[in-house]
């Protein structure tokens, strides 16, 4: 039989934390002290122990459906979005930071949309060129003029923010106020954690997430032009959508029907769902589904998605819509470079959270620059999400960066380019080796919008690259997921 | 409630059924013929194929009906929209589209029976028999009823799964007494001893033997057996219960109380359920057993076109 004494380390065995931030380790060996009873668990399990865990979680996982779907070869399969045990650990003074410039930004965020499809402000100003924001792909000239309920474009941000493994800051690296997902990982996530480690929910104070939904559907409720009893529905794609758990799980979470556009028409400017009694009248939309194909009377003519007649009863103010429409001029890469800039020009404010530093390639002194270091920059198409049209300069072949080089030189307003940020790492357990490694993160906090605060559950998705050395954590490209645990004031420290 | 929800409910129960009586069917046969001729059995496994409606189907994928095929085609095939994994894909397929609507425990009972029959191997069960795999499904039917019935509110959602299943059920039984009497009682070789056999497995098949032994108690009779599946008034599988049940089901939807409709589905079945009720199994023969069960079954359609008429598919007036 192994003494304590000889399992201890088994898990962390040969553990290396490399030039890169560590978030469990300051140097070799040297913990940082809010994850000293973690790591203590951890050191104490063996890995097949681990492992049955690992097993247990992931059947819960697979029971429950938490799944998305994969298109390859035509064929949608549905996968499991891979969860790795160990959480993520930001002390309360880091997430105050954190909290208070999103806060900022988000509020920035909304007074540029409200600006740009209201008095254009800022482009009468030229604090941002008119050219580079009419030709945003998602900019949408049929929201001038429309007045949102409630003032509230962005009700649901996710900002992706990493941290710089050479200075320890978080920076934001993409806003995204369209339709973000993955809010229910990080209450699933924490579900089976609580399951899996309720130990360490004794040691630790961990701040919860899972009022999330009450939240979300108190701001929904407060949109309706109808105040008493308004009806709220969740709008989805359908069972094909990738992000299909999720929108059936707010539905469920909210207490209100999941819809499709096949469930709701249009009359008089006035949107009803089919229900067995009839129609009932529906106030606010959390729509799911992107602006293209929310209204085939107003958009692209062959999406069956949506709802004809859907933007005329929004810009009636009958039915409220959650995203606004539009909001995809916000979230542009190239527009990011921006957002700094907004957060002084609306907000008389110094950025609490730094962008990182980006090239706009449509100026043409940021082309050259780019041309010229291809090799050593990150290239991102601006209207693309999902770590998809991007190029890894130091991790491209000669002919992928040849590509690219026509591609910019053809149409430089839709790249942007950004040096290659070192991201930090936490240990995920790497199961062909049996033990922890360190792998880079990032981290999606879920910012909620009511019109006059921004409220933000304590943490947020941390999603991991789990293959060795990969940078990359889209759940499109090979990341996973950790569970992001925000401890109480003066718990951890 | 959403139509798109009622209507998913009323078909995920349906789909239940359906994958169910597939199951027992080919379980119960599977078993009896085994220890028949080949000559006769192969007869039978066409009866087998005909009750499942996918004759033509069948015989496009095969040239003959052997134990084997019939096995793969009525239990794995997912070219043939009825066969028990294909239901059960369509089960889950529709909780999936409103497992908001659905408990938790509703779905992941349904999703883990789904991965549960994902690893059956067709050759390895069709080398062992299709036991095995029939009473998974058996008994994921009745796990999904009971943990329907303990989680879900018996509101109106509950009342269409109640009333889905009810006319599957109906309907099946009607169509498994319509078959089984033309087919035995027209096959040239129909010898007393062998009849009687068979006629045990058509009971088993629809889960009444035992009742037919303690209320019947002499040896099986045809009139007797198709008295007992379809008036009889308690057996959970005779058409007369079910159709009860499915009136039941549909008066607590409408709210019509008693006497009165509401609806053309109701209409109509409140009309069957009084000739079940009224009639005697002599009634019935003297019409012609198979008159009144083809009536009957194609009632059985009309109400589940007037159900989706009334509730999921109604026009819009806008």
């Amino acid at each position: 039989m192994q003494t304590p004494q000889a399992v201890r380390d088994d898990l962390f065995r040969g553990y290396q934390t490399g030039t890169f931030f560590d978030e469990m380790f300051a140097g070799e060996g040297e913990l940082r002290p809010h994850y000293a009873p973690l790591h203590e668990e951890l050191a104490n399990m063996l890995p097949a122990e681990f492992e049955e865990r690992r097993r247990l979680a992931d059947s819960a996982f697979l029971l429950q459906g938490i799944t998305f779907t994969v298109y390859n070869d035509g064929q949608g399969t549905e996968r499991l979005f891979p969860f790795d045990l160990v959480p993520r650990i930001l002390p309360w003074h880091e997430w105050d930071v954190i909290e208070r410039g999103l806060s900022q930004r988000v509020m920035a965020l909304n007074l540029f949309l409200q600006d740009v499809y209201g008095p254009q402000r800022i482009l009468k100003d030229r604090t941002i060129p008119r050219s580079l924001v009419y030709s945003c792909r998602h900019f949408r000239r049929e929201m001038i003029g429309v007045e949102v309920p409630r003032g509230i474009y962005t009700h649901v941000a996710g900002i992706d923010l990493i941290r710089d493994s050479r200075t320890g800051d978080f920076l934001v690296l993409e806003d995204n106020v369209r339709t973000p997902s993955g809010v229910s990982y990080v209450l699933e996530n924490r579900l089976v954690m609580t399951r899996m480690f309720p130990r360490a929910f004794q040691v630790y104070e961990v701040m919860p997430v899972d009022h999330y939904p009450l939240e979300l559907a108190q701001i929904l409720r407060s949109l309706s032009a109808r105040p008493s009893d308004p009806v709220v529905v969740v709008l989805t794609p359908g069972i094909y959508n990738s992000a299909y758990f999720e929108h059936s799980f707010l539905a469920r979470q909210m207490g209100v029907e999941l819809v499709e556009g096949r469930d709701l028409i249009v009359d008089g400017d006035i949107v009803y769902m089919k229900t067995i009694r009839g129609l009932t009248r529906v106030d606010v939309i959390y729509r799911r589904l992107d602006d293209e194909f929310l209204d085939p009377l107003a958009f692209r003519s062959e999406s069956l998605l949506g709802v004809p007649g859907l933007m005329g009863a929004y810009r009636a103010g009958n039915v409220a819509l959650a995203n606004a429409i539009g909001n995809g001029v916000a979230d542009d890469k190239a527009i990011y470079a921006y957002v700094p800039e907004f957060i002084r020009y609306y907000l008389g404010e110094e950025p609490i959270l730094k962008n990182v530093e980006t090239r706009i390639c449509s100026r043409p002194d940021d082309l050259a620059y780019v041309l010229e270091h291809l090799e050593e920059l990150v290239v991102k198409a601006v209207g693309e999400s999902g770590g998809y049209g991007m190029l890894l300069g130091p991790y491209s072949t000669s002919a992928m960066i040849e590509d690219f080089r026509k591609r910019l030189v053809a149409d430089p307003r839709n790249y942007i380019a950004q040096p290659v940020i070192s991201l930090s790492r936490v240990p995920a357990y790497d199961a062909p080796a049996s033990k922890m490694a360190g792998r880079h993160v990032d981290l999606r906090p879920y910012c909620l919008f009511d019109g006059e605060k921004v409220i933000i559950v304590p943490g947020g998705l941390t999603r991991v690259a789990l293959k060795p050395g990969s940078l990359v954590v889209n759940s499109s490209q090979g990341g996973g997921s950790k569970d992001t645990w925000v401890l109480r004031r003066g718990s951890g420290d | 409630m959403l139509s798109r929800i009622a209507e998913s409910l009323f078909w995920m129960a349906r789909y239940m059924e359906r994958a169910e009586d597939t199951a027992r069917l080919l379980d119960v046969h599977y078993h009896m013929l085994l220890e028949h001729s080949p000559q006769s059995y192969q007869l039978r496994w066409e009866a087998i194929i005909a009750i499942s409606g996918e004759t033509d189907r069948f015989f496009k994928l095969y040239h003959e009906a052997n134990p084997h095929n019939v096995f793969e085609f009525l239990g794995f095939r997912d070219d043939n929209p009825n066969s028990v994994l294909t239901c059960i894909n369509r089960v889950r397929e529709n909780a999936r589209t409103i497992r908001d609507r659905i408990s938790r425990e509703m779905w992941e009972d349904i999703n883990s029976l789904y991965h549960r029959l994902r690893g059956f191997r067709p050759e390895t069960e069709i080398a062992v028999g299709p036991h095995r795999f029939c009473n998974e499904i058996k008994f994921g039917s009745f796990r999904f009823h009971g943990v329907t019935d303990d989680t879900l509110p018996h509101d109106e959602g509950w009342q269409f799964l109640k009333a889905g299943r009810s006319l599957e059920r109906a309907e099946t039984t009607a169509h498994i007494v319509d078959a089984e009497y033309h087919q035995l009682l027209t096959s040239p070789s129909s010898e007393a001893d062998v009849n009687n056999h068979q006629w045990m497995a058509v009971l088993r098949s629809v889960a009444a033997y035992e009742i037919y032994r303690r209320e019947y108690h002499g040896r099986i009779e045809p009139e007797k057996v198709a008295e007992l599946l379809l008036l009889h008034a308690r057996h959970p599988r005779s058409v007369r219960f079910n159709i009860s049940t499915l009136h039941t089901a549909l008066q607590a939807i409408s709210g019509s109380g008693p006497g009165s409709y509401a609806t053309e589905a109701e209409r109509l079945t409140g009309k069957m359920h009084e000739s079940l009720l009224y009639d005697r199994i002599e009634d019935v023969f003297a019409r012609g057993l198979h008159l009144f069960l083809t009536d009957l079954e194609k009632t059985c359609r009309v109400i589940g076109e007037q159900i989706a008429r009334s509730y999921f598919y109604y026009a819009v007036v806008a």
